[in-house]
C-alpha cells in the first residue's frame, strides 16, 4: 500500500518508496514534443521537430516523473495512496514496426531495469511493451523484489465495459449481435472473446494465423459458441455489428471490410489500430480499454494531460491502471502473464479491485471528442454486477 | 606525408578517400584538440593533487592523452593531411576555462566530473561512431582510443560513486552546476549548426554539413554523446528523471 519515504541513504538523500513502475513509450511525435517541452520548462523554448526526430531514438530508457494515484477507500481521510514512477522506453513512434524489434526489445528491457533498480514493487508493461516481450517475461532483466504485469486483464474489463455501454447507450440488443474481434487471437483478443462469446449471437474472428485462429474457435465452440474464423475481413459470411480490434499494429492501418452500417466499433490498439482514412459513415465508433481514476492522480513534474492525453481528467490505459489499482490493494502480483490466459473470472476479479479503488471505466470518446453527449458516467450509477454495492455504469462488466 | 595508396585499399577507396580527406581533417582536428586539452587538464589536476599516487595518475592520464593526439595526428598524416589543434578554439577555450575554475577551488571531484563524466562521454560516444565509419587505420585508431578513454571513466566512477554516497544532495548539485556551464557548451559545439559562428577549430567551412559524405553526421554525433552521458550520469547514481530534464534542456 501506499508508502511513505521509507529511508535514508547519505546525507539528504531521499528514497521515495516505490509501489508500482508504469512503462511506456510515447504514440505520435506530437507526444514526444510535449513531453519535451514539459522538461524544458518554460524558460526555453519548444525543441524544433526535426530536432526531436534526432534526439529521440538516443535518449535512454529511463524515469520520466513520479506518480500518485489515490484510492477512494478512506476518502475522508486522504485515502489511501500509492506512488510510482513513469518510466518510458522512448521507442520513437515511427520505429515499432518489426524490423526494429531488438532494438525495441532491448528498450523494454532496459525500462525494466529502470523499474527494478527504483525498487517498484510492481510494474505494467504498457501494450506494445509487453507485446514486445511476448509474454516471455523471463526475457526481462534479473528481478529482485519487482513483480512484473502486462496489465491486459483490466484492459480486456475496460474494452468489454465499453462495449456493454455503447449497447447500452445506442439501445442495441447485445444477444443478438455478431461480434468481430480483429486480433482475437492474441492477448487481449482472445480475453475479449472468452467474456464476450457467451453473451453474443455468433463470434468472428480475424488474425493472420489460422491455425491459432482454429484453436481459439474450438474452444469457444466446446462452449456452444457460434464462430467463424478468417485472416480476411471479407471471407467472412455475415456482417459484424460490434467490432472489437486489437490487433498489434504498428501504426493506424486497419481497414474493416464487412461490417454493417451502424456497427459499434472499439478500437483498442496502442497505436490505435484503424487507419484514419477508414470510412465508416454511421458507424459508432469509440476507443476502448481505458479507465478513469477517481480518487487522485498527480504528476511531479505536472504531465496532466501530456501523458495522458485524452479529452477527460485522469484517464489512463487499462494495462497502465492494472499495476496502480493492485499497488493502491498491495497485491503486488504478476497478475496478467504471459500470453492467452485471461478468463472472465480473473477480468470480475481485478475489475472488483479496481472498483474498489475508484477506477472506473472511462467515459467513451473517438477521434472526434466524446461519445456520449449527455450521459456523464461518473454520475450514472446502475446496479453493480455482484449486486454488493452501487458501482457506476461503466464499471459493470 | 605518405601516399594515400600505402593505407592498403582499393583504387575506389583510395579516390573516395582522398576526396574525403579534408573531411577527417577536421574530425581529426577536432579529436586532437580535445586530447591535448585533456592532456592540459590533467596537468593541471596534478598541481592540486596531494597523494604523490594521484599526482602520477594524472600526470600518466596527461601523457595518456598527448599520445592519442598525436596518433590522431599520425592518422592524418597517412591519408595525406597535416591536421592542426586550437585549444584556444571558442568552445574548447570555455570547456577548458570551466576545467580551471575547479582547479582555481582545488576541487578534486569537480575536475574528473568535468573530464571523466563529461568531456570522456563526448570523447567515447563520438570517437566510437567515428570508429564504424573510418576507414583503415584511421578507424582503428579511434576505436583503440575510445576503448582507452572508456577505461579512464571506469576508474574516475569508482572515486565518484564514493563521493556521493558521503553526501548525495550535494554531489547532484554540483554536477548539475557544471552540468550548466560544460554540457551547454558541448551542446552548442554539438549542435547541428554552429549558430555562435565558426568553431576555429575546422581548417574551412564547418566540417558538419558534410559529414554524410563519410557517413557521419552532426546529429549522430550529438545523440551518442549525449546518451553515452546520460549513462554515465546513471551509472552514478543520479536519478534518470532528473538527468533527463537536464538533458532535455540543453541547447540545440
Ligand atoms: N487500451 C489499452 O490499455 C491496451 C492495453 C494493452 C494492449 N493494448 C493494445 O491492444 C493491441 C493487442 O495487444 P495484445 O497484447 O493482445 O497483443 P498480442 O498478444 O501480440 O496479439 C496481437 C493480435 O493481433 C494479431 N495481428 C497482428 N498483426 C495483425 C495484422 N496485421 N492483421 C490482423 N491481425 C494482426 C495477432 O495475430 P496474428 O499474428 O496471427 O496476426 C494477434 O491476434 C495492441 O495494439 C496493444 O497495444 C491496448
Amino acid at each position: 500500500m501506499g508508502g511513505a519515504v521509507a529511508s535514508v541513504a547519505g546525507r539528504g538523500q531521499t528514497i521515495e518508496q516505490v509501489d508500482f513502475a508504469l512503462v511506456g513509450h510515447q504514440e505520435s511525435w506530437k507526444a514526444v514534443a510535449d513531453v519535451l517541452a514539459v522538461l524544458r520548462g518554460p524558460k526555453h523554448a519548444p525543441l524544433p521537430d526535426d530536432e526531436i526526430k534526432d534526439i529521440l531514438p538516443w535518449i535512454p530508457p529511463r524515469a520520466v516523473c513520479h506518480v500518485e494515484v489515490r484510492s477512494v477507500v478512506n476518502a475522508k481521510t486522504g485515502g489511501a495512496k500509492a506512488r510510482g514512477l513513469y518510466i518510458d522506453s522512448f521507442i520513437p513512434p515511427d520505429r515499432l514496426e518489426a524490423a526494429y524489434v531488438r532494438e525495441n526489445l532491448a528498450r523494454v528491457r532496459g525500462a525494466a531495469a529502470c523499474a527494478i533498480k527504483a525498487g517498484a514493487k510492481i510494474a505494467s508493461l504498457g501494450g506494445f511493451s509487453s507485446i514486445l516481450i511476448e509474454g516471455n517475461f523471463d526475457q526481462l532483466p534479473e528481478r529482485h523484489n519487482t513483480v512484473f504485469t502486462t496489465g491486459n486483464t483490466l484492459t480486456v474489463g475496460f474494452i468489454v465495459q465499453g462495449v456493454k455501454k455503447m449497447c447500452a447507450l445506442e439501445d442495441r440488443n447485445i444477444g443478438r449481435a455478431t461480434l468481430l474481434i480483429v486480433g482475437a487471437t492474441g492477448d487481449v483478443g482472445s480475453g475479449c472473446a472468452r467474456c464476450l462469446a457467451p453473451i453474443v449471437k455468433r463470434v468472428l474472428l480475424s488474425a493472420r494465423n489460422l491455425e491459432r485462429l482454429r484453436r481459439l474457435a474450438a474452444e469457444l465452440e466446446a462452449d456452444g459458441v457460434q464462430v467463424e474464423v478468417a485472416t480476411d475481413l471479407r471471407q467472412f459470411s455475415v456482417e459484424a455489428d460490434i467490432v472489437i480490434c486489437a490487433a498489434s499494429l504498428a501504426s493506424s492501418s486497419l481497414l474493416l471490410g464487412r461490417v454493417a452500417p451502424h456497427a459499434i466499433v472499439c478500437d483498442a490498439g496502442y497505436p490505435k489500430n484503424l487507419s484514419p482514412s477508414a470510412e465508416m459513415p454511421g458507424a459508432r465508433i469509440f476507443y476502448g480499454g481505458l479507465g478513469q481514476i477517481t480518487g487522485g492522480l498527480s504528476f511531479a513534474p505536472d504531465f496532466h494531460g501530456i501523458l495522458n492525453r485524452h479529452p477527460f481528467p485522469d484517464v489512463v490505459h487499462g494495462c497502465l491502471l492494472e499495476g496502480m489499482a493492485l499497488a493502491l490493494e498491495g497485491r503486488f502480483e504478476p497478475f496478467s502473464q504471459g500470453r492467452g490466459f485471461i478468463t472472465q473470472e480473473r477480468v470480475e476479479e481485478i475489475v472488483a479491485v479496481a472498483t474498489k479503488h475508484g477506477i472506473y471505466l472511462a467515459p467513451l470518446y473517438n477521434a472526434d471528442g466524446p461519445v456520449e453527449d449527455k450521459i456523464d458516467c461518473q454520475t450514472e450509477w446502475v446496479e453493480g454486477m455482484s449486486g454488493e454495492a452501487k458501482a457506476p455504469l461503466g464499471a459493470m462488466l | 606525408m605518405e601516399p594515400v595508396i600505402s593505407l592498403n585499399s582499393s583504387a575506389i577507396q583510395c579516390t573516395s578517400l582522398s576526396s574525403s580527406a579534408p573531411i577527417w581533417q577536421d574530425v581529426l582536428a577536432q579529436a586532437i584538440t580535445g586530447e591535448l586539452l585533456a592532456a592540459m587538464n590533467y596537468t593541471s589536476l596534478s598541481e592540486i593533487c596531494d597523494d604523490p599516487e594521484e599526482v602520477a595518475d594524472a600526470l600518466e592520464h596527461a601523457a595518456g592523452e598527448r599520445g592519442h593526439a598525436a596518433a590522431f595526428a599520425a592518422e592524418g598524416r597517412k591519408i595525406g593531411v597535416e591536421v592542426s589543434s586550437n585549444v584556444e578554439g571558442m568552445h574548447w577555450k570555455r570547456l577548458r576555462e570551466a576545467f580551471m575554475h575547479c582547479i582555481a577551488e582545488r576541487d578534486f571531484i569537480g575536475c574528473l566530473i568535468v573530464q571523466e563524466i563529461m568531456l570522456e562521454s563526448f570523447a567515447v560516444a563520438s570517437y566510437a561512431r567515428v570508429a564504424k565509419v573510418g576507414p583503415g587505420s584511421l578507424g582503428k585508431t579511434f576505436a583503440r582510443i575510445a576503448a582507452e578513454e572508456e577505461e579512464h571513466v571506469d576508474h574516475a566512477m569508482a572515486i565518484l560513486r564514493a563521493e556521493r554516497a558521503q553526501d548525495v544532495q550535494r554531489f547532484d548539485e554540483k554536477v548539475h552546476r557544471l552540468h550548466l556551464d560544460v554540457m551547454t557548451t558541448l551542446a552548442k559545439m554539438l549542435a547541428k549548426e554552429c549558430k555562435d559562428g565558426h568553431c576555429e577549430v575546422c581548417h574551412g567551412n564547418c566540417v558538419k554539413p558534410s559529414l554524410f559524405e563519410v557517413s557521419l553526421s552532426a546529429a549522430a554525433l550529438r545523440g551518442a554523446s549525449l546518451e553515452q552521458y546520460l549513462k554515465t550520469l546513471d551509472m552514478l547514481g543520479l536519478p534518470g528523471e532528473v538527468t533527463l530534464a537536464w538533458v532535455a534542456q540543453l541547447p540545440v
